[in-house]
């Protein structure tokens, strides 16, 4: 203990100062935590939807990933599957999606056993080369779309689509 | 193409193209057979929105068309022919999990598959049991697309 002696006065400044700066602070604190809220918020992940799919285990053939997103419509929630045709073209990673750009059929990879390097829609015969040019003279009549690439930890994730950007 | 404006918009400018209605016939069961009626019809629902998706380009997909023990199927089906002659489908495919149809005679190219009880299964489980289902349904309708 020291000697030095604390009179009533200083002991209720001290405590008053203790107990109000510690109130003021509770109030500033989230104050200044919403001010500089937008700076640290972290690079948002876009909306990329993580799939099952190891990076490692692609190969040049493509092959298909299943992911899974929430959907709400109106009233109506419902989970719904999408589906990529995946392959590796060099080092980097390659996602085609899988609907038709003549009327939104789900083509399949090999689907028709005369044309085994193409995608083939089932509907009306539409073929597609493997980077996903429409073959002339079937029904599309554009290239199929390209999924945004990311890959984390070795695992594929998927973005949002955009046109084809191999042809 | 599901049944929404939207959908048939589209339907009514590719006619050419989409020429196929699909129709999902769906038994509503009375008193202890209430339960296994909805199992049905869950698996029904679920794999003719499947097949929609594969064949989107090519085929309309109907609300499900439910009926009761009450209700008298050949009646039912021939009004369900007369209507959708007037449509211009060139295909028309009923697909349902009630035997009775295509046993009797009454709709004799209704496509029928058994029921699988999808409620207890787990979301990957169901998807490929559904896949399965889908992947014995296509050579049923590109043959029919074929031949017809």
């Amino acid at each position: 203990m020291s000697n030095t002696r604390v009179s009533r006065r200083q002991f209720l400044n001290y405590t008053l100062m203790g107990v109000g700066g510690f109130m003021a602070s509770g109030m500033l604190m989230p104050m200044i935590r919403f001010a500089v809220d937008p700076v640290l918020e972290a690079g948002l992940a876009g909306d990329y939807i993580p799939t099952s799919q190891k990076v490692s285990e692609l190969t040049e053939e493509p092959v298909r990933v299943d992911f899974t997103y929430d959907q709400v419509d109106g009233w109506y929630e419902s989970e719904v599957t999408g589906t990529a045709w995946v392959y590796k073209e060099g080092d980097k990673v390659v996602a085609l999606s899988p609907v038709c750009k003549h009327l939104g059929c789900t083509v399949n990879w090999a689907g028709d056993s005369a044309h085994p390097n193409q995608f083939f829609c089932p509907c009306h015969a539409g073929r597609y080369e493997k980077n996903g040019q429409n073959v002339p003279g079937t029904p599309p009549t554009g290239p199929l779309d390209q999924f945004e690439v990311k890959v984390e930890d070795d695992l594929l994730y998927l973005g949002a689509t955009k046109p084809n950007e191999l042809i | 193409m599901n049944w929404t404006a939207n959908d048939l918009d589209l339907y009514m400018q590719q006619q050419e193209y989409i020429d196929t209605a699909l129709i999902p016939l769906v038994h509503i069961g009375s008193g202890g057979g209430m339960k296994q009626s909805a199992s049905s019809a869950e698996f029904l629902m679920n794999l003719s929105a499947f097949i929609e998706r594969q064949f989107k380009g090519r085929i309309v997909l109907f609300p499900p068309f439910s009926y009761t023990d009450g209700n008298d199927r050949s009646r039912l089906a021939s009004e369900w022919a007369a209507s959708i002659s007037d449509m211009p489908f060139k295909h028309v495919f009923y697909l349902t999990t009630d035997p009775a149809w295509s046993r009797d005679g009454i709709i004799g190219d209704a496509i029928w598959i058994p029921s699988i009880p999808l409620e207890s299964m787990d979301k990957k489980l169901k998807q490929s049991v559904l896949e399965d289902q889908v992947r014995q349904i296509i050579p049923v309708l590109t043959a029919r697309w074929t031949t017809e």
